[in-house]
């Protein structure tokens, strides 16, 4: 009986020395940083897809806020969700402050964090001996280059917004880094980014890619030298240069005007210009639907499939359906002119309000789709009650007009399928028009200036006239040619996120925000329509605050070195 | 045999008035009729030989089951004659013809007879519906009531059998002092999707460690924190155990009780203590109930017309063309147009009045003093309030099915060694439509009358562009979806006399496993709807044919081992005890690491000759979700007791004093919920797989992308509370009046929450770090007084509680103004805008300040500006509701007149306040696309709209399709959540055991119980527990018979 007690204590203890293994204290598949900057790792496999996580960063404009393009929120379109709780809403009718402006343009935190990661990857890359070369060097430094470029160009979304912010350098800080920084000048933050983009201009991949299969995506020499050709248009632009909302105030722009920011700019444009390796595609329509053509410069990658359709097409087709998110206005419509480029005012122009969409700019149709337009193998009905505008609760068109830019070409389809959506941030055409306005304001409409111009008209289909000017009128002054390019900048980039910004940056927000927004009432009379311009919505703008965005309220509240803008 | 079971049994009744044989509650167990009736005859020959000698009136006490019962007092009214009952139940004593005899047993109903002359009477007693017990469950034991210093409240098995539901959580409203209940759910919600670790964050339970919990319906909070709940010494998140199979039910408030919980000895604990086996006679317990549920708090709908013109009426409040003319009007008015202009009451169309709920109950226990066992088998079968097809081949309708095991076998292996093996088993099957009863109850209440109709003329789905899924559809041709949940769970205990060693020494072990995994099949398929325009029929919709997906929801694996050296002596009066404990818990959750928890901890208590008590633990604890080197703290408690009721000032002069006993306690707890707050978020660590893919190059090439996660945070440590516990417990005219009172004082710190100076600039989101510091305080106050006239037994017993809350220290961002700090007010405040009224006229909404980029007009929200900055906004807001402390109270009364019982348990809330949705409220909301179509639904409430012709009486602001000053959270939406209910009530008749002995069992018992039966609330159509779009609680009829062999 002894012996057995024994046997089972003796049992019992080499139980317990072979169950003494060991288990997983924490989770080894949680990944560190040591694992994404991995010195051993000579493919940098987690080290580039640390750079993709920043690229990831970029925002794609499609349907961007809160379900709308930005430009809903200016004279362009509104949404057709409008409403107190719609963002593009509260953007277009002042209805914010620095608590509520809506969450998609509330991108301060957002950036930063974009920032942060620019700065580990900066920071950390160097221990990754990446073994792959590129003109000699290890691609990491190419890698870095980017990364370096992905952080200018989100400082430069942050400056649009808020004027000068905190330049945070190459630091990543940590729970206990004291930051409550204050905010740089204007100047400084323009310059960051301006030699930013020029330190790296020469190791990143050029173009034409030599694999665009696989580095179509990338930011390049042409990119990095378009950011700073559009930092600098910015930079010179009255709102900052000259028309500083508050005048003394460093944060909030330049305290003097200076033309020869003009100058910059327009050289700055010259350079991408001067690269040679881009140029316009032929057919306007295929800008956003032909990936890697040459005039794309700067991109967001986006996916292949038909969200813009699903989210803006017309409402009234069962087998392709569409929310009709965006509502075109009347403005936007008028201002595209008629395919002689001569614009509906002018009495020469042969426009007829009873019929006013014949004859017009090409861009017109690629742009807005109107009442009558082939669309889906029917005539587009958005006359009152027809199938695209039934005046029912359900979501629609509330100007007459639906989106059509981006879409792909279901003009003879039934149905929608998928295609490119990549959101291009930079594309040449945007180029030419930075040159042709900051050329203007430095020297005056020279003939570069009508140069750049008639390109475009001539991509967008517009008769070239006797004189070769696509409708352009001969000798225009500095002013005219203002105007011209304005208006030609707004119809060539409708929905690029573009209009909303160039209002405030001209300073003319504050004269064609706080008017009613216009569409059309269409009523069918007999075999034909009548059309009457009706008012869709009260837009305002509250000068001169509103050029810039408030700081969140939060990040002034706990930071007192952190100055709010002007007003809030 | 039974002579020996009750010299050998320790089970030492103190203080009692008689002694009875049997635990009368404990269950009963199987054992052989035959063994049955044998007994039973033993015993009646007894009686009849004593019967025999004359002037003397002989006869037996017997309990519900036939069990004879000992120590019965038995006196003669009027005169001074008393005797008591010996082990056989039986008594003699000197009676006459026409005396009446009164019998007294404790936790049992005084009985008077009147003696007819010369028979044998046999008495049957039946068990009081309050218990008092000379026992108490504490944490991994039990002591003597008269010795706890803790607050610790009790409801026993009577008091849960009479509320008919699904879990036994429904019985506790209102009958534990202390346990503030809310109803969230009429309805188990069966998980449907595979639980990942995200969704036991802070998600399914916000108990300590996150495991599958069973209920969704009542919240549960202890003295302002979710309880932990442990089942007979185990921690398992159970709730829908067969009442009639557990002997008690604890809540243990303060921290002394707790804290041999150690890292989790913060919140309370829900103590479950299930019947265990007596030896005996067998007592075999068939229950048979069947009820209808109704379900309350259903708003009422706008018919079609109603609703078109105050949907005009919106239209043109914000400046749009009206969509329907008179001619609609008069259509939907009259109903001429049923397929143009539909009028359908959804909630008629998809919900039956009455669903059914039916359960079976056995319970059996007995045994010998070797071995005894008990047995409890449940089932249940709970339907849904969806009506169902007749032509559907299976139930569509949520139903809730379930059975349960639960056994117990005790054996005493040798006189010193005794083994307790529990096995517990429960497979539940849980149904719901396929399009899932949460979408139908969403759509149900955002689809207006006039949306579409049912059918179409050729029988098809009715439907719109807008709305793409016929509802009816959805509730009854979807298909079903079914989610199975199995549960297994054995427990071993182990003790072991080592008096041998010394006196008063033993030694327990327990093993306990349970597993428990979790599945979801989904059969479910969707329609099309046609639109029916021109006599043409267009598809809408898209149409998925019958799915056959099944994955698993969870998959769970728990162990607990726990070893205790327990000492217990007594040295003339002083009493000492002490327990030396180990415990360890292991938790696996799918493919989840496991998180293992220890405790190490030493209890001692002494008190001198039960008058003056002290006691200490102090407890070692661990948890391994915590860093290396952080895992273990050291928690320490401490009690003190005075029996005043002892001390000879009272005894000699306040002779109807019978107890008065003081208590303190304190306790510094611990709450180790670092995992409702992130996984292991001690690491920093980088996403990959959940990370943003991006695309690269024109192939789009799908690579992976990694990014930062949230900071870590390397200090993490658990929550942390000090809590103070004074309270008195009092005993009246021999103790028909109790009163226990309790005051506490709770200070919780080191509370997880984000720092308040989080500056974005940092590029990352910010950790959980220990910071707060909340404050709770309260106090609880229990009456009973149960007294008897003649067999007429009555008992009233009430409990009130008050609790404050106060934020004491949060890290807030600093703020300019003190009325919007969260500090300093109370934990569960609701923030908002104080409305002041409604503007009357376009010229005070024209002059008044207004929420940001709006433009007031007559019939808006007027908002009180508390800077007087001239606008509306976050400066503006403060704390609106909820800001006094919460005071719930219930009552229980209740009597017996032989054999007839009658109960009622009356519970109410006052002080509460909701936020109401108010998307129900303002109506037309949450269609379409991200719910921002206004075209939803509208109730009843509109009808209190502002317009400029009921502009004194309106209530609501003017109808808006979507006005966001409008709605803004504000006092306007505040409601008060007081209410005032008839929770339970029933009514019992136990038939004559004569009758019954007929059919050859102990009793027959036919009762009918309700619940929810009345209500007291000031808002129609909305119930104060239940509301917003939520499965609506329910009104339950029930009846049953109980049998008893």
């Amino acid at each position: 009986m002894k012996g057995y007690k024994t046997l089972i204590f003796a049992l019992a203890v080499i139980m317990v020395i072979a169950g003494c293994k060991k288990y997983e204290q924490f989770p080894v598949d949680k990944v560190t940083i040591s694992y994404i900057f991995d010195p051993k790792d000579s493919a940098g496999v987690n080290a580039q897809e640390f750079l993709y996580g920043i690229y990831a960063k970029m925002k794609n404009g499609h349907n961007r806020v809160g379900g709308d393009y930005l430009d809903a929120s200016s004279d362009d379109a509104m949404s057709s969700a409008f409403g107190p709780a719609n963002e593009a809403t509260i953007l277009s009718t002042a209805a914010y402050n620095s608590y509520t402006i809506p969450t998609d343009e509330n991108l301060w935190a957002y950036y930063y964090q974009g920032i942060r990661s620019a700065n580990e990857f900066v920071d950390n890359i160097d221990v990754v001996p990446v073994l792959a070369k590129y003109n000699g060097y290890s691609i990491k430094y190419l890698w870095k280059s980017e990364a370096r470029v992905l952080r200018a160009y989100f400082y430069f979304e942050l400056v649009k917004r808020y004027g000068g912010v905190p330049l945070l350098g190459n630091k990543v800080f940590t729970l206990t880094d004291n930051l409550q920084l204050p905010r740089n000048s204007f100047d400084d933050c323009i310059k960051y980014i301006v030699s930013e983009c020029d330190a790296v201009k020469d190791t990143l991949l050029t173009t034409p890619f030599s694999n665009p299969n696989a580095d179509s995506h990338r930011v390049t020499r042409g990119a990095a030298l378009a950011l700073k050709a559009r930092v600098l248009l910015y930079a010179a632009s009255p709102l900052f240069n000259g028309g500083n909302i508050d005048p003394s105030n460093p944060l909030t722009g330049y305290s003097n005007f200076d033309a020869s920011r003009w100058a910059q700019a327009a050289a700055a444009a010259k350079a991408v210009m001067d690269l040679g390796t881009y140029s316009l595609v032929g057919n306007y329509k295929d800008i956003f639907l032909t990936q890697n053509n040459p005039e794309i410069i700067f991109m967001r990658q986006g996916d292949n499939g038909n969200s813009i359709e699903t989210a803006n097409g017309p409402v009234g087709f069962t087998a392709a359906v569409g929310k009709g998110q965006t509502s075109p206005t009347q403005e936007l419509a008028d201002a595209f002119p008629m395919n002689n480029g001569l614009a509906i005012t002018d009495p020469a122009s042969g426009f007829d309000s009873n019929n006013p969409y014949a004859n017009r700019d090409p861009r017109l149709t690629y742009t807005l789709l109107y009442n009558g337009a082939q669309w889906l193998n029917t005539q587009l009905q958005t006359y009152e009650g027809g199938q695209s505008k039934p005046n029912s609760t359900l979501q629609q068109t509330q100007t007459s007009y639906y989106m059509r830019k981006f879409m792909g070409n279901f003009e003879s389809s039934n149905s929608y399928s998928g295609h490119n959506e990549d959101w291009l941030i930079i594309r040449y055409a945007d180029i030419l028009l930075d040159y042709a306005e900051a050329q203007n304001e430095a020297v005056g409409p020279d003939a570069s200036v009508y140069q750049q111009l008639t390109a475009l008209r001539q991509r967008a289909g517009i008769q070239p006239g006797a004189d070769g000017l696509y409708g352009l009128k001969a000798g225009m002054t500095q002013d005219e040619m203002r105007i011209a390019i304005q208006n030609e900048r707004r119809i060539e980039l409708a929905f690029e996120e573009s209009r909303y910004w160039d209002i405030r940056r001209w300073k003319i927000a504050e004269t064609i925000m706080n008017q009613p927004r216009k569409g059309v009432s269409i009523t069918q009379s007999g075999t034909g329509f009548l059309y009457n311009d009706i008012n869709v919505l009260t837009t305002k703008f509250v000068s001169p605050k509103m050029y810039l965005y408030p700081i969140p309220y939060d990040e002034v509240l706990k930071n007192p070195s952190m100055k709010q803008n002007p007003g809030w | 045999m039974l002579n020996r079971f009750c010299k050998n049994t320790k089970f030492k009744l103190q203080g009692g008035a008689c002694r009875c044989l049997k635990g009368y509650f404990l269950p009963a167990l199987i054992c052989l009729v035959i063994t049955a009736k044998s007994d039973i005859s033993i015993a009646q020959n007894s009686t009849l030989k004593q019967s025999a000698q004359s002037g003397r009136v002989n006869g037996t006490v017997v309990d519900e089951f036939n069990v004879p019962l000992q120590g019965v007092h038995v006196s003669l009214k009027r005169k001074a004659d008393s005797t008591s009952t010996n082990i056989n139940g039986q008594f003699s004593i000197n009676a006459a013809a026409g005396d009446i005899l009164t019998f007294n047993c404790k936790n049992f109903y005084v009985r008077e007879v009147k003696i007819k002359g010369g028979d044998t009477l046999s008495v049957h007693l039946i068990p009081a519906y309050l218990k008092s017990a000379d026992k108490a469950d504490v944490l991994y034991g039990t002591t003597d009531r008269a010795s706890v210093l803790g607050s610790i409240s009790t409801v026993y098995t009577n008091q849960l059998t009479t509320t008919p539901a699904s879990l036994y959580t429904y019985a506790l409203p209102g009958q534990l002092p202390g346990l503030y209940t809310q109803q969230i759910s009429g309805f188990t919600a069966p998980p449907t999707g595979g639980q990942t670790q995200p969704d036991f964050i802070g998600n399914v339970v916000q108990h300590n460690n996150y495991s599958p919990n069973d209920n969704n319906e009542i919240s549960l909070s202890l003295r302002g924190q979710t309880p932990i709940t442990i089942i007979d010494n185990v921690q398992r998140e159970i709730s829908s155990i067969d009442p009639e199979s557990i002997e008690s039910i604890s809540v243990l408030k303060d921290g002394l009780s707790t804290i041999l919980l150690g890292n989790n000895s913060s919140r309370g604990v829900l103590l479950i203590t299930t019947k265990r086996p007596e030896a005996g006679k067998p007592r075999i317990s068939l229950t048979a109930q069947t009820g209808l549920q109704q379900p309350l708090g259903l708003p009422t709908p706008l018919p079609a017309y109603q609703y078109s013109y105050l949907y005009n009426e919106a239209l043109q409040n914000d400046g749009k063309p009206a969509i329907y003319t008179s001619s609609d009007f008069n259509a939907y008015r009259n109903h001429t147009d049923p397929i143009g202009h539909p009028d359908v009451n959804w909630f008629n169309t998809l919900l039956q009045n009455y669903s059914p709920m039916t359960s079976y109950r056995l319970n059996v226990n007995g045994g010998t003093q070797i071995a005894k066992y008990t047995i409890s088998v449940n089932y249940l079968d709970q339907q849904g309030m969806f009506k169902t097809a007749s032509s559907s081949l299976y139930n569509t309708n949520n139903d809730l099915n379930r059975y349960m095991i639960n056994s117990d076998v005790n054996v005493n292996v040798t006189p010193k060694f005794n083994i307790d093996l529990q096995l517990f088993g429960r497979v539940q099957q849980m149904t719901q439509p396929g399009a899932g009863y949460n979408n139908i109850l969403n759509t149900l209440y955002t689809t207006p009358n006039n949306a579409y109709p049912i059918y179409n003329p050729n029988g098809s789905f009715g439907g719109t562009a807008l709305y793409t899924n016929n509802l009816l559809s959805q509730a009854e041709y979807s298909g079903y979806e079914r989610t199975n949940s199995n549960d297994v769970l054995a427990n071993l205990d182990l003790s072991y006399d080592l008096g041998s060693i010394t006196k008063g020494l033993s030694a327990k072990g327990k093993g306990n496993l349970s597993f428990s995994s979790q599945s979801f099949i989904n059969r479910s398929l969707q329609n099309n709807a046609y639109l029916y325009v021109d006599s043409g029929y267009s598809a809408i919709g898209s149409p998925v044919a019958q799915n056959n997906v099944f994955n698993t929801v969870s998959s769970a694996r728990y162990a607990y081992a726990q070893g205790s050296l327990d000492y217990q002596r007594s040295f003339g009066k002083n009493n000492v005890s002490a327990m030396a404990l180990y415990d360890y818990r292991s938790q696996v959750l799918n493919f989840d690491l496991s998180q293992v928890s220890t405790n190490q901890a030493l209890k001692a208590a002494y008190n001198y000759d039960n008058k003056y008590f002290v006691e200490a633990a102090v407890d070692n604890s661990s948890y391994n979700r915590y860093p290396p080197g952080h895992q273990f703290g050291l928690f320490y408690a401490g009690g003190l007791g005075w029996q005043m009721g002892k001390e000879n000032f009272i005894k000699d002069n306040l002779k109807w004093i019978a107890d008065w006993k003081w208590r303190l306690s304190y306790g510094k707890t611990g709450n180790a919920n670092v995992d409702n707050y992130g996984y292991y978020n001690f690491l920093q660590t980088y996403t990959a797989s959940q990370g943003y893919a991006y695309t690269t190059g024109t192939a789009r090439g799908n690579v992976q992308s990694v990014l930062e996660n949230g900071f870590a945070n390397p200090f993490i440590t658990w929550e942390k509370a000090h809590k103070l516990d004074i309270g008195t417990d009092i005993g009246l005219f021999n103790d028909h009046l109790k009163i226990t009172a309790d005051y506490y004082h709770d200070s919780y710190y080191d509370l997880l929450q984000i720092r308040g100076a989080s500056i974005a600039l940092l590029g990352a989101s910010y950790p959980y770090e220990n910071i707060g510091v909340n404050l709770y305080t309260g106090g609880e106050l229990s009456v009973t007084y149960q007294n008897n006239a003649g067999s007429f037994n009555y008992f009233i017993t009430g409990n009130a509680s008050i609790q404050s809350t106060k934020i004491v220290y949060s890290d807030e961002e600093p703020t300019p103004y003190p009325w919007t700090k969260h500090t300093g007010e109370p934990v569960n405040a609701i923030y908002g805008y104080k409305a002041t009224g409604i503007f009357q006229t376009a010229q005070e909404a024209a002059s008044s300040p207004t929420t940001v980029g709006y433009t007031a007009q007559a019939g808006d929200v007027k908002y009180a500006d508390l800077n007087h900055d001239g606008v509306i906004n976050q400066f503006d807001v403060t704390a609106i509701g909820n800001t006094r402390p919460l005071f719930f109270y219930g009552t229980t009364i209740g009597f017996n007149y032989k054999g007839f019982s009658f109960s009622a348990i009356l519970q109410g809330v006052a002080n509460r306040q909701i936020l109401y949705d108010n998307a129900l409220i303002n109506g037309f909301s949450g269609v379409g696309f991200l719910g921002l179509v206004y075209s939803g639904q509208g109730y009843n409430v509109l009808s209190d709209r502002w317009t400029p012709e009921t502009a004194n009486t309106a209530t609501m602001p003017r109808l808006s399709l979507g006005n966001a000053n409008n709605t803004a959270y504000s006092t306007l939406y505040v409601r008060s959540g007081s209410y005032f209910r008839l929770k339970n009530a029933e009514i019992g008749y136990s038939l004559p055991a004569g009758w019954a002995h007929k059919i050859s069992v102990s009793g027959v018992r036919i009762f009918v119980n309700g619940e929810n039966l009345w209500t007291l609330y000031g808002y129609k159509g909305i119930d104060p527990e239940v509301y917003g779009i939520a499965y609506p609680i329910q009104r339950v009829f029930n009846a049953g018979i109980n049998v008893k062999l």
